[in-house]
């Protein structure tokens, strides 16, 4: 099987985020970058099935500035066997499309994103992607696994488990698919050494997002203001004394100032 | 403006964020409420099958329950229109203004959203008058999608037909202070008299203790309840941005240095195991006592 990651660069999640003075943005000089979490969870997805099929190849493609370099290199080293970048700016459906070029070039049998990246926490990307291809996508996706039959190594479909409220469901594709990953049993894994080494070698062909060839004329949602959320603080503390006295005193504080109960 | 509300059912009745978005729909214009019926219908056929109703709307507001999202991002999508998802206040006009938040909680954005859009929205967003008329809904019959079929449902041991986290106007929480699986007893009994859901820290499900999908930050659900009751938990960053747009905050801890007690408005330094049980007898006399 022949599975593509889309993965995107953000900051990592322990950045304290901080508003620029512009207010459109975030302050990004100096912030550790790192592969957007869900997408971690996709990489790892897409490895463990490597592990159980060496014959499965992993791919990985980003879209982004050149830094984003950081984040395939990542990936190679998790275990990936190659990466390519496409360097410019594109969000939304000018996004998708451009990955729906690149997928089409390249003719995975499987695409997996992350179900948002941890920056935007749009949430639409992945699926607009499948929408671009003319392809079914799975969202929120834990697991998934290969359906047998066919010609050794060919691709005869997957069952695709789908997290939704009370449990999974699970789908069957049979074709090609796009999966958005929710976050799963299995912690993304470390780099080990040699991966490491060997990712160094490896080149990280690019092209430029102009070059593609895409429309990217698209009604967007644009951010004009950002502010941190409104600070919290100097609340009540109820501390020394008996606990059933402060279970009454938080109680009768619920019910009378906050009057949440 | 012609909006179209796409609703959604639980156990077969309308979700209540659905009628929060017929109720806001009417202040902004022309409403029509539609649903996609058949049971277990994929995304792609959902959104094929609104696309048709949708296409003349100004507007499209689905409500951002796991499925919601899914549906919205993919319709926006197909319809090549402007899309922002999880929105939590909206100022109407053209183009559109709204609020969602980002950094999975870390920065409040403000954004314009030019017509014709499709926006998901985050339940308890807007207030469900009491005296808001039941919408007619709009039955839409979808065709199966090429490619994708449903197998079967595989229900998560857990699930106790509780709230659902994302909706839950009431959430107890609890974190690696109550020290194993065992103890959850202890966060189901306030959940109970408070008839909230449960959520967990990321602690909490790495450790397999709960389901992942009860954890509560980045990685996790982002919620805002009215209450939310954070046992145990001692506040890593990526939980806060999760839970810090919830209306009222409660931490219980023993260690008074806890981050959480820097966002609450309640906060009690005690021992849980000790507290929290008194904490549930209270909550009940006050349930109880009207």
């Amino acid at each position: 099987m022949r599975i593509l990651v889309c993965l995107k660069q953000v900051p990592d999640s322990t950045v304290r985020v901080k508003v620029a003075p512009d207010g459109k943005g975030i302050v990004t000089d100096g912030i550790t970058w790192a592969i957007s979490p869900y997408d971690e969870y996709a990489i790892e997805l897409a490895l463990e099935h490597k592990d159980a099929d060496p014959a499965t190849t992993v791919s990985t493609v980003t879209v982004g500035p050149a830094r984003a370099r950081d984040a395939l290199r990542q990936a190679l080293a998790m275990g990936c066997d190659d990466a390519a970048i496409v360097v410019g700016e594109a969000s939304g459906l000018a996004l998708a499309r451009a990955l729906a070029a690149f997928v089409r070039e390249a003719k995975p049998d499987l695409v997996l994103c992350g179900k948002q990246a941890s920056d935007d926490d749009q949430g639409f990307v992945g699926v607009a992607l499948a929408e671009a291809l003319g392809w079914p996508h799975v969202a929120t996706v834990t697991r998934f696994a290969s359906v047998d039959g066919g010609p050794a190594g060919s691709f005869n479909g997957v069952e695709v488990w789908k997290e939704i409220e009370g449990g999974h469901e699970v789908w069957r594709a049979t074709g090609p698919v796009v999966l958005t990953v929710q976050k799963s049993a299995k912690e993304p894994r470390y780099p080990s050494l040699p991966g490491i080494m060997k990712a160094k070698k490896k080149e990280i062909p690019e092209r430029e997002l102009s070059a593609l060839g895409i429309d990217t004329s698209a009604p967007v949602a644009e951010v004009i203001a950002m502010q941190p959320p409104p600070a919290r603080g100097n609340g009540v503390i109820l501390k020394d004394g008996d606990t059933a006295a402060l279970a009454a005193e938080l109680a009768r504080r619920l019910r009378d100032e906050a009057k949440v109960l | 403006m012609k909006i179209v509300v796409v609703a959604e059912r639980k156990d077969g009745q309308p979700r209540r964020v659905s009628l929060e978005l017929a109720a806001k729909a009417r202040e902004l214009g022309d409403v029509e409420v539609v649903e996609v019926t058949g049971e277990r219908v994929s995304t792609g056929a959902t959104a094929a099958a609104l696309a048709t109703v949708a296409q003349g709307a100004d507007l499209v507001l689905v409500g951002a329950t796991p499925i919601g999202r899914d549906v919205a991002a993919r319709l926006a999508a197909k319809l090549g229109r402007a899309y922002a998802s999880e929105v939590t206040e909206l100022a109407p006009g053209d183009p559109l203004q709204v609020t969602r938040s980002m950094y999975a909680g870390k920065v409040r954005a403000t954004v314009r959203v030019p017509l014709p859009a499709v926006l998901s929205v985050r339940p308890n967003a807007f207030p469900l008058p009491d005296a808001a008329a039941a919408p007619d809904i709009v039955p839409v019959s979808a065709a199966p999608e090429d490619g994708l079929a449903f197998v079967r449902f595989e229900a998560a041991k857990s699930a106790g037909g509780r709230v659902p986290l994302a909706e839950a106007r009431v959430i107890v929480s609890g974190g690696r202070g109550l020290r194993g699986p065992e103890n959850w007893k202890l966060v189901e009994e306030l959940a109970d008299v408070l008839g909230a859901a449960t959520g967990a820290s990321r602690a909490v499900t790495d450790a397999g203790w709960r389901p992942n999908e009860e954890q509560v930050g980045q990685t996790g659900k982002t919620v805002s309840p009215d209450l939310y009751i954070a046992l145990g938990i001692s506040g890593a960053i990526q939980h806060l941005a999760g839970m810090t747009s919830s209306k009222v905050i409660v931490a219980v801890n023993k260690d008074p240095d806890a981050d959480m007690f820097k966002v609450c408005d309640y906060g009690v330094v005690a021992d849980l195991f000790d507290f929290v049980p008194k904490l549930t007898a209270e909550i009940r006399k006050v349930k109880e006592g009207g």
